[in-house]
This record gives C-alpha cells, sequence and structure tokens, in this order.
C-alpha cells in the first residue's frame, strides 16, 4: 500500500569523488544534495523542493574521515552527528561541538545526518514547513513561490529562521568551512557561509558543495546550550554557543553565536570590547545585552520572538557563567547540552 | 473480595507479544490487495458557499473509479441522535479549513492525487470565527442557519442555594482559566478499509473505530443500507483516547467509495489529516468562584464554561454537559451554580478525549481551591480532607456515589511524596502541588436508548474443551480483551491461557456500544463474568450428574469440578464440559449487565450525563524545577493514588495510571493546537509536541481498592481518573517553586517567562507605592 503522501519520483546521481559529485551540480544546478536526507526526504515529501535529480554524496570516502592535528581538527562534511557526539577528541578539544551535535533531533536523526547536512540545513518557517496542501490553501510565501512574506508582510526579504545547532558552535569555534566547485577548493570562515536571507542563505556558488570543517584548537573553552520546548526532537527556540580563552583569569577571546532567531546564525559583535577582563557579573551582563541587541527573531515559529530572544540572551549569561567558573577551567565543562 | 489466584501481580495483556513482535495487524497492514485507493479532496476555505464543485475532469482521468461529492449523501450524521449535523462530504457550504468536500478511488495513490488536482471547486467566502467569543458576537454571520448566536448548546444548571452559600463564605474569589485546544494525538494515524461485494450487496468495513457498533449504524444510516448487509471488524487499533467514540467522515467515505466502486476501496490519512479530523478536547475559558469557610468546608461554586466547539456538533452537547455535571461527585458540595457555552467556530469539531468535559474544570477548580487554601493558611491536603464524601451517597445533581477512595488516595501520595516534611522547605525554584480528580465508569445512560442491556458477552464451551468469549468491545491497547480473559477465567477458575477472546466483528461477537467513559470493565466485565457464571452453573451440574451428588455440593475451582470437601472426589474440567455436551451439543451462553434506572441520573435537562455505576478517585502530587532564566518546567517526580475499586489487573492499571498521568502532563506542559487563520499550524508530531522519554518523571502509582458493591470484582474504571490532576497539580507546584500563579495551559516556557515578568513589575509597583506611603 502506498503511503498517503508518496515520495516523488527520483533520479539518484551517486558520485564516488568529490569531483564527480561538483560535475553533477554543475551540469544542472537544481538538483539536490543528499547525505543523511534527515532534512531533505522531509522537506521532498512536502513538495517543498522538487529536484530532477538527488546526487547521493554518501558514497564519497574522502568526506568521512575526522583527522586530527595539534592545532586543528579536520571534519569530513559526511561525518555523522552521533560520531561526533560520541568522539573523546571532539569532546577533550571542542566541547561546544559535542555538545551542539548531541542537541540535534534525536537518536535516530543523529545515526544519519551528517555535520555537512546540518550546516546546510533549510532554514525553517512554520508558515513554509507544512504540507502542500497547506500552503496552497493559506496562500504561498516568498519562500514558497509567493509574492509576500506572511511573517513581515511589508518587508521584501524572507524571514525563515537557520536552526541548526552545529553551525553556531562552529562559527563560535572560529571553523572553517572547505567548500568545493567547479574553480577547485576554497575555504572561507563558518559565519560567511551564511547570508541574512531566508530563501538563500547560503553563501554557496554553483556547483559547489561543502567539503569539510576545519576547526583550530586554539580556544580552550567553549559550550553549547539549547532551549527547547521538548528534550529531543525539537529545534531550537534558540541556542548559544559561545567560545572563549582566559589569560589569568582574563579573557583573551571570547567568541558568541547564536542560532534559531535569524535567517543565518548569527556572530555577535562587539565581544572584543570584553577581553581583558574577568567573568563577573559585568561582563555576564554585558555578554546578555549584546545578544539581547542584535538577535532578531520574528514570528517564524509558533512560539514569540520577544521569547526567543530573552532566551537566546539569557543562554548566553549562563554558558559564559559556566565556562568562567572555576571547574569549566578544569576541562570539566558545564552541564548543558544534552539532547 | 476475589482472590483472581495467580494474577495479583497482574498479566501481560493477551495481545502483547502480537504488538511487540509486529505479528498485529493494523487497519493499513490490512490484505490491501485489490483494493482501490482513497482520497478526499479538503477545503482550502474556511467558511463559504460552495457555488461550483466541479469533478467531470477528475471522473475522465484513466484509472479513476469512483468520484463522490456531499451530492451523494443525502442523510447528515452524528454521534448524538440530537444532533445530527455533518454530511461526511460538505454539503452547500463548508464550515473549516481541511473539511473533506470530495473524494475519489483510483487505481494507485498517484492517480488518486491526480485526479483531486483536476477537481474544481469555487467558494463564495463567508465571515470566519476563530474563536468562542467571535463567533458570539451579535452582529456574527450564522455557521449553521438554526443555530442563532453560534451557539450549539447552553447549559443553566443551579443546585442549592448559592446566595446562602457565599453569604456563608468566609473567603470568595473568583479566577479566569484557559485552557489550550489539544488533540489526542494517538500514534496509529487514521485509516479504513471497505469491501462492497455487488453481487451480494454487503458491506464489510475494517477501521480504527473505538465504536464499531455506531459506526455499522451510521454506515447503514448515510449509505442507506439495510443493517443486516454490514460486517463491521475492528482490527489492532493503535490508540484512540476519544479520537474514534464517534464516526468519522473517512470512515463513511470510504464505505462510499468502494460501493460506488463495486470493490475494495482502502483510505489511509496523512498526520496532517489524521489531526485535521480532531475531535478532541476544545479551547475551554472558565470563569470559576468558590466560597470557603475559614474550617476549610466549601460553601458555593460558581461556575462559567466556554468551550470552542468547532464546526459541527459531534459530541459537543456531552462535553458541555460534563463539564458542570462532573463538578460535583468529588467532594461534598452544597450549592453549585452551572452556566455552559458550546460554541460553534471555524475549526476542525472537537469531540471526546480521555476525561471527557471534566479535565479542563477539574483544573480550574483544584487550582482556585489551592490558592484559597493558600490564602486562608491550610495545608493542601487538608482543604480536600475537609470535603470528602461518605459513599454511599448521591450528588446534589443524583449522581450515586457507591464507592470511594479519595481519602485513602490522599494518605497514600502525601505519605509517599514525603509531602509533610518537604513542602515549603525545597530550595527556591523547586516546588510540591498536589490536586484530586475523578471519572465516570461508563455512563449509565447509553446514548441510543433502545432497552437493550448495557453489555452482552456470549461464552462458548465445546468438545475440545476450549472456552471463547466473544464481546463486541473494542480493545484499541486499554487491555479490554485481557480484562475479559481474566474475569472468565477466574470465574470458571482456569488458567487465563485456557481462555480465547474474540472480540469486535459484528458478524460473530454480540453488539457492544464501544470503548469510551471507561465502560468496558464495569459493565463488559460484569456481562463476562454474568456468562462465566451461568456456565459454570451449567457444567457443575453436569459434574454433579457424573459426581452423582447435589449440585449445591460441587465445587468448581483449579480447573476441576469436585465434591465440597472431598477434593478426590472430583472431575476435570474437561470431563464436566463432555458431561455437559451430552444431549446439548456446543454450549453457548450469555451473560448481560444493565445499569439500574437509580444510576442513571437526575431528572433535570441532561442529568444523564455524568452518572455511572462508580467514579474511580485519584489524587497525585507533582514535584517541578523551575528555570526563572528561560521558563523551562522540569517535572521531577511524581506521585499519584488511585482508586479504581479493584485492580483486575494490577498491571495494566499500573499502564493505564502512567498514561493518564503522561498524558495529563503532555497538556499541561505542551500540548496546544494553534490555528493561524483557521489552518492547523500544529499538524504534525514536531509542532504538536509531546513531552518524549527525556521529559517524562519517574512515576509511583499506587492503587488504592475501594470494592465497589456493583463492580467486576469490586472494579471500576482505571484509565481516565487520574489524568485531570497532573494540570493543577503541576501548577501548584510552579506557584510554590517560584510564586506566581499561572492562569493558562499549557505551562509553556515563554507563559512562565511572561508571568515572571509580569510578577517582577508587578512587585516593583507595590515597592513603589509601598515607599511612597
Amino acid at each position: 500500500m502506498t503511503a498517503p503522501l508518496p515520495l516523488p519520483r527520483l533520479r539518484l546521481i551517486r558520485p564516488t569523488t568529490v569531483e564527480a559529485a561538483v560535475a553533477a551540480r554543475v551540469e544542472c544546478p537544481q538538483h539536490e544534495v543528499l547525505a543523511g536526507g534527515t532534512d531533505l526526504l522531509v522537506n521532498l515529501r512536502r513538495g517543498l523542493l522538487a529536484p530532477p535529480a538527488l546526487i547521493d554524496i554518501t558514497g564519497i570516502a574522502e568526506l568521512d574521515e575526522v583527522r586530527t592535528t595539534a592545532d586543528r581538527t579536520r571534519i569530513g562534511a559526511l561525518v555523522r552527528l552521533d560520531r561526533l557526539a560520541e568522539d573523546p577528541a571532539i569532546a577533550s578539544r571542542h566541547a561546544a561541538l559535542r555538545e551542539a551535535a548531541v542537541a540535534v533531533a534525536a537518536p535516530g536523526h543523529r545515526r544519519l545526518a551528517t555535520v555537512g547536512g546540518n550546516l546546510c540545513l533549510q532554514t525553517r518557517c512554520i508558515y513554509v514547513n507544512q504540507s502542500a496542501w497547506w500552503r496552497a490553501a493559506h496562500g504561498a510565501c516568498l519562500k514558497s513561490g509567493g509574492e509576500v512574506c506572511h511573517v513581515a508582510p511589508e518587508g521584501a526579504r524572507c524571514h525563515a529562521a537557520f536552526s541548526g545547532d552545529v553551525a553556531p558552535a562552529l562559527i563560535a569555534l572560529d571553523a572553517e568551512i572547505e567548500i568545493a566547485g567547479p574553480a577547485g577548493r576554497r575555504r572561507v570562515a563558518c559565519a560567511d557561509l551564511y547570508h541574512e536571507e531566508g530563501r538563500a542563505h547560503l553563501r554557496l556558488d554553483s556547483g559547489e558543495i561543502v567539503t569539510a570543517i576545519e576547526v583550530p584548537t586554539s580556544i580552550a573553552h567553549s559550550g553549547y546550550l539549547k532551549e527547547r520546548i521538548r528534550r529531543s526532537f525539537d529545534f531550537p527556540l534558540a541556542g548559544v554557543a559561545i567560545a572563549c580563552r582566559t589569560e589569568g583569569a582574563e579573557l583573551s577571546a571570547l567568541r558568541i553565536a547564536v542560532t534559531g532567531t535569524n535567517s543565518r546564525p548569527l556572530l555577535i559583535e562587539g565581544t572584543d570590547a570584553l577581553l581583558g577582563r574577568r567573568i563577573d557579573e559585568s561582563v555576564l551582563a554585558a555578554a546578555e545585552k549584546l545578544v539581547a541587541r542584535q538577535v532578531r527573531p520574528m514570528r517564524t515559529t509558533l512560539f514569540p520572538a520577544n521569547h526567543r530572544r530573552s532566551v537566546a540572551a539569557a543562554l548566553a549569561r549562563r554558558l559564559l557563567g559556566a565556562l568562567g567558573a572555576p571547574d569549566a577551567a578544569a576541562g570539566r565543562g558545564h552541564a548543558g547540552g544534552t539532547a | 473480595m476475589p482472590t483472581l489466584a495467580g494474577t495479583r501481580d497482574g498479566v501481560p495483556l493477551i495481545d502483547g507479544i502480537d504488538k511487540v513482535t509486529g505479528r498485529a495487524r493494523y487497519t493499513a497492514d490490512l490484505d490491501h490487495r485489490g483494493a482501490f485507493v482513497g482520497r478526499m479532496l479538503r477545503s482550502p476555505c474556511s467558511h463559504g458557499q460552495i457555488t461550483r464543485l466541479d469533478v467531470e475532469r477528475a471522473r475522465q482521468l484513466p484509472g479513476v473509479v469512483a468520484v463522490l461529492t456531499g451530492e451523494d449523501f443525502r442523510v447528515p450524521y452524528g454521534v448524538l441522535p440530537i444532533a445530527m449535523n455533518e454530511y461526511p462530504l460538505a454539503r452547500g457550504k463548508v464550515r473549516y479549513r481541511g473539511e473533506p468536500v470530495a473524494a475519489v478511488a483510483a487505481i494507485d495513490a498517484e492517480t488518486a492525487e491526480r485526479a483531486l488536482s483536476l477537481i474544481e471547486l469555487d467558494v463564495r467566502e463567508l465571515p470566519a470565527y476563530y474563536e468562542a467569543a467571535e463567533a458570539r458576537a451579535a452582529d456574527a454571520v450564522r455557521i449553521h442557519d438554526d443555530k442563532p448566536g453560534n451557539l450549539e448548546r447552553e447549559v443553566h444548571h443551579t443546585f442549592g442555594d448559592v446566595a446562602a452559600g457565599f453569604a456563608a463564605a468566609d473567603l470568595v474569589r473568583e479566577e479566569l482559566i484557559d485552557c489550550a485546544e489539544i488533540n489526542h494525538a494517538q500514534i496509529e494515524p487514521h485509516a479504513a478499509l471497505a469491501e462492497f461485494d455487488p453481487f451480494t450487496n454487503r458491506l464489510t468495513m475494517q477501521s480504527v473505530s473505538q465504536v464499531t457498533f455506531y459506526l455499522h449504524l451510521m454506515l447503514a444510516r448515510c449509505l442507506e443500507m439495510d443493517e443486516s448487509r454490514i460486517r463491521v471488524i475492528k482490527p489492532f487499533v493503535g490508540g484512540g483516547f476519544g479520537a474514534r467514540v464517534e464516526v468519522l467522515n473517512f470512515e463513511l467515505v470510504t464505505a462510499m467509495l468502494a460501493r460506488a466502486a463495486g470493490g475494495k476501496v482502502a483510505m489511509e490519512l496523512s498526520r496532517e489529516e489524521t489531526f485535521i479530523t480532531h475531535r478532541a478536547r476544545p479551547q475551554t475559558r472558565i470563569r470559576l468562584k468558590l466560597g470557603l469557610g475559614r474550617d476549610g468546608r466549601l460553601r458555593a461554586c460558581e461556575c462559567e464554561v466556554v468551550q470552542r466547539g468547532g464546526a459541527y456538533a459531534g459530541y459537543g452537547v456531552i462535553t458541555i454537559l460534563y463539564a458542570g455535571s462532573l463538578l460535583h461527585g468529588l467532594y461534598d458540595l452544597p450549592a453549585v451554580k452551572y452556566d455552559g457555552y458550546r460554541v460553534y467556530t471555524n475549526t476542525p469539531p472537537c469531540g471526546a478525549m480521555r476525561g471527557h468535559g471534566s479535565v479542563d474544570t477539574r483544573h480550574a477548580f483544584e487550582v482556585l481551591l489551592d490558592r484559597m487554601a493558600r490564602e486562608l493558611g491550610l495545608d493542601p491536603f487538608e482543604v480536600r480532607r475537609r470535603n470528602l464524601l461518605h459513599a454511599p451517597t448521591r450528588t446534589l445533581n443524583e449522581l450515586a456515589i457507591m464507592s470511594y477512595g479519595l481519602a485513602e488516595c490522599l494518605d497514600r501520595v502525601e505519605s509517599a511524596s514525603g509531602w509533610k516534611a518537604r513542602r515549603g522547605r525545597l530550595p527556591h525554584g523547586k516546588g510540591l502541588g498536589m490536586a484530586c480528580s475523578h471519572y465516570v465508569s461508563g455512563a449509565a445512560k447509553p446514548i441510543h436508548w433502545t432497552g437493550e442491556p448495557h453489555a452482552v458477552v456470549n461464552v462458548k464451551v465445546d468438545w475440545d474443551g476450549s472456552v471463547t468469549a466473544f464481546t463486541g468491545a473494542a480493545d484499541i491497547g486499554q487491555g479490554s480483551s485481557t480484562m475479559v480473559a481474566i474475569a472468565v477465567a477466574e470465574t470458571l477458575g482456569l488458567p487465563i491461557e485456557q481462555v480465547r477472546v474474540i472480540a469486535a466483528d459484528s458478524a460473530t461477537t454480540p453488539k457492544d456500544n464501544g470503548a469510551y467513559s471507561s465502560r468496558i470493565t464495569f459493565m463488559v466485565g460484569n456481562a463476562a463474568i454474568d456468562a462465566a457464571r451461568r456456565l459454570r452453573g451449567m457444567l457443575t451440574e453436569a459434574a454433579a450428574r457424573r459426581l452423582d451428588c447435589d449440585p449445591a455440593d460441587v465445587e468448581c475451582a483449579g480447573g476441576r469440578f469436585h465434591v465440597t470437601g472431598a477434593t478426590d472426589r472430583g472431575i476435570t474440567f474437561e470431563e464436566a464440559v463432555k458431561a455437559a455436551l451430552v444431549d446439548q451439543g456446543t454450549l453457548t451462553v450469555k451473560g448481560t449487565f444493565t445499569c439500574p434506572p437509580e444510576a442513571q441520573g437526575g431528572k433535570h435537562r441532561g442529568g444523564a450525563v455524568g452518572s455511572t455505576m462508580g467514579f474511580s478517585y485519584a489524587a497525585q502530587v507533582v514535584e517541578v524545577s523551575v528555570d526563572e532564566d528561560t521558563g523551562q518546567v522540569t517535572v521531577d517526580r511524581v506521585w499519584v493514588a488511585l482508586d479504581c475499586g479493584f485492580a483486575i489487573n494490577p498491571l495494566a492499571v499500573r499502564g493505564q495510571i502512567e498514561g493518564a498521568v503522561w498524558m495529563g502532563m503532555g497538556q499541561a506542559l505542551m500540548e496546544e493546537t494553534r490555528y493561524l487563520n483557521g489552518m492547523p499550524a500544529h499538524a504534525s508530531f514536531l509542532e504538536y509536541r509531546m513531552p518524549t522519554s527525556l521529559d517524562s518523571p519517574p512515576i509511583d502509582a499506587q492503587i488504592v481498592e475501594s470494592i465497589d458493591p456493583n463492580g467486576p470484582f469490586g472494579a471500576k474504571e482505571a484509565s481516565e481518573g487520574a489524568l485531570a490532576s497532573f494540570a493543577p497539580a503541576l501548577v501548584a507546584a510552579i506557584a510554590d517553586a517560584v510564586g506566581v500563579d499561572l492562569d493558562e495551559l499549557p505551562a509553556t516556557p515563554d507563559r512562565i517567562l511572561d508571568a515572571l515578568v509580569a510578577r517582577r513589575r508587578r512587585q516593583r509597583l507595590d515597592a513603589v507605592a509601598g515607599g511612597g506611603r
């Protein structure tokens, strides 16, 4: 018996090299890249995408490797989130990355979902992530082929929110993303992979795919906190990643990134002003204020935008406080970020 | 008190292994060979006149075998004979987004989908109302022509001298409590399989129903068929909770498609469609006023309830009656005024859901009682103890209370939770709260009055010694077939393995009204015992003939019939059966159960609703942690005690108690349907959030046995009573933890944070006002 909403018939292209995958994307930019499929297949079933073919990259062995050197960790785009969550090297070097990986969806998803897929996660909106019947009955929006954004009808852009957990951790950790394209490979800072535009939030050129992530080990302390309605299987109302370094008791590096509030994972600006200071009440209050002022949640979820803003700010304060606490410096990390 | 030897820890459900091994076949797993695929076109519009519905192009599409519209259904349907105002496919008007307007059957799903896309529907839009207040506005357009003010039903009941009660009270308080609409969210999506034989004009229907008899009745009515040509079979059903206690549009449409196609049609609804079919707990606003003496005694209660009922009647009249009638029956209330308003709106129709009608008013009552006790300096347990009933008694609204174990429930959870030592001594951010609840063991007056017994069970015994119980009762996961097996086995002195149960097939089993209002254990259980006793009598007589003694001297136990006081003078059960079959052949005996008229409620209009043979009672304590930065509430532990009369199967009772607590927790913490201009924005398990295993606390479930005088072995219901006390206990625990009184459900983090912010603002204003003095 056919399920009520059958998956459309699709051609599957199965390259075994990065170059072949890029060639397939160049040949038809509408082809979608399939890795774990935990986001893509749901969107296909809901008719959000209608690619002529899927480029299944899971056969490219090179993309499924984790390599560590003294100063960096290289993670292939196909590395599964459960592996990131369980790898002791990741946990000891990049706590925020482990905590973000384990915060994604539910165990079944994490066994399939990849780090590259989570970085390239489609933006989400309550007016978009519905069935084809729903969108047609309600009326399409900018992201689903219509003329207006139902969240902010007076504006010209799409406000669908980026909701991946891994990206803010990598941004806080100052990771670089390796991208392969027709012109070869290039690297960008993770924050520069994204635009503040819900329809086209990824800054990938035609034919490009994400191949790897390189995370420096230079930032000692990091963490990720995620707020959601239920403790598993839920996108973030807001998620905050922080990476920091202290010299003596004073901050010598501080990066804060937020997810769930904007169309991109947002790197918070102005944290340099806090360098040289101890992580005390005034620094925590300043970090909270920086986040509250910069995030731009809109009514893209069933939960109020102002709540998501308050929670993002509160998480930033809590996480920075935990990272600044003596036990965090001893390498035990904080208790947050469980699935 | 019965011993139920060998089952005192309880027995696993007799169909449990089938389920966990995947052998169990649910409706969508049935033999679909040769079946056409049925699909429905749904209204994109909330409210409007259908000006054109052209199905011609769909009909012409190769592979399409049947196309239906509302014009193919001449007769309306509905679960209540007094309120049948719905058609399986909309006729003339659409009243909510997602209402089915046309249906097709085709050779496969793709063709069916394509056919739907070829149907042309034009609707002249009318104003749409998504909130009860909008629909009740003076200038609102009528959703149903015969219902002015868009009121489906008003209820006004007053019992006792309410004014005198409030005058005598030392403390009178009033609160406005809002409870969100929720959904059953049963795991199995809706599905049906219908087969029509054009040669014999017979219809065989298999569906996810909790009420196969009502389905049988409505199929005959809407297809205008002779009842005797219909057979209804209930396969395994993956949960109901009330979602399937009335006949649903897709069931009637699937059957009609099968007849139109002259064959077999399978319909499977998506999760979204299952949500849209709805029939669950309505959004409810409760204005409640209580009067309390300094001694903690309740003096008077005034309660106004407004339910946003959705677009069609369904069970609405019963829901709004339950909301008032079950104010009674838990505590000793000397005066009660109830005003209920069931409102039509342009949202999917609401219906019955676990704790039908009682949950939201019970929530408001317990919340307000808790706050008033606090104001009077009374312990929450103490204020409940001062208002206990004493069975047997009758309430003001003529509900019979035959057994009452609430006092023991209170003692059990107070002690288990360490309430006396811990309440008020937890660190800030942690809190304890408690509340009580109750529910009926089946409605004493059936919806369709026929004069028949409330339940019939047949038990057959044959040459091979096998015992088979035939019941129409629908096991939907609650374990009713296991209960029947235990009741028969216990009465016949047999191990449970020797009893087979055949359930819910109209061709073989006696009619049963179905799985709702927790009626099966009480009614079907008693009928099963009655049948088994009659059989035991026949076997005893046969044994006496063989043993050459008086039947009064024969005992039946342990699989044997023997002479009293001489266990060696006896015969086996199988030998007794062989003896009984001589000259008779296969024996089939019938047992029945009928609720006496005095249990069927008061004579006032609507007085039958809430009447029952026995109420279950529950008390529970909830412990929470509240994160004041994020508004997140964590349920740390739950202690619950349920008086179910007698636990026929303690294992199943514990499962039901835990399920009720968990479902109450979902409503209290996060479950909520949400409509955007009438579009269901919640219609997936991603957006309709239920607690996951990580959100689920340890539940200490205790069974209290008050031994009801009329219950089977003393049993009452066990699956609904513990639900309604969760939410008020949670709200009380939140108040204890962080000092905010929440007036809305669910207690989502945004609502908690808003309440905390509002309290801080109030405190600042109070400080300013105080400083100015």
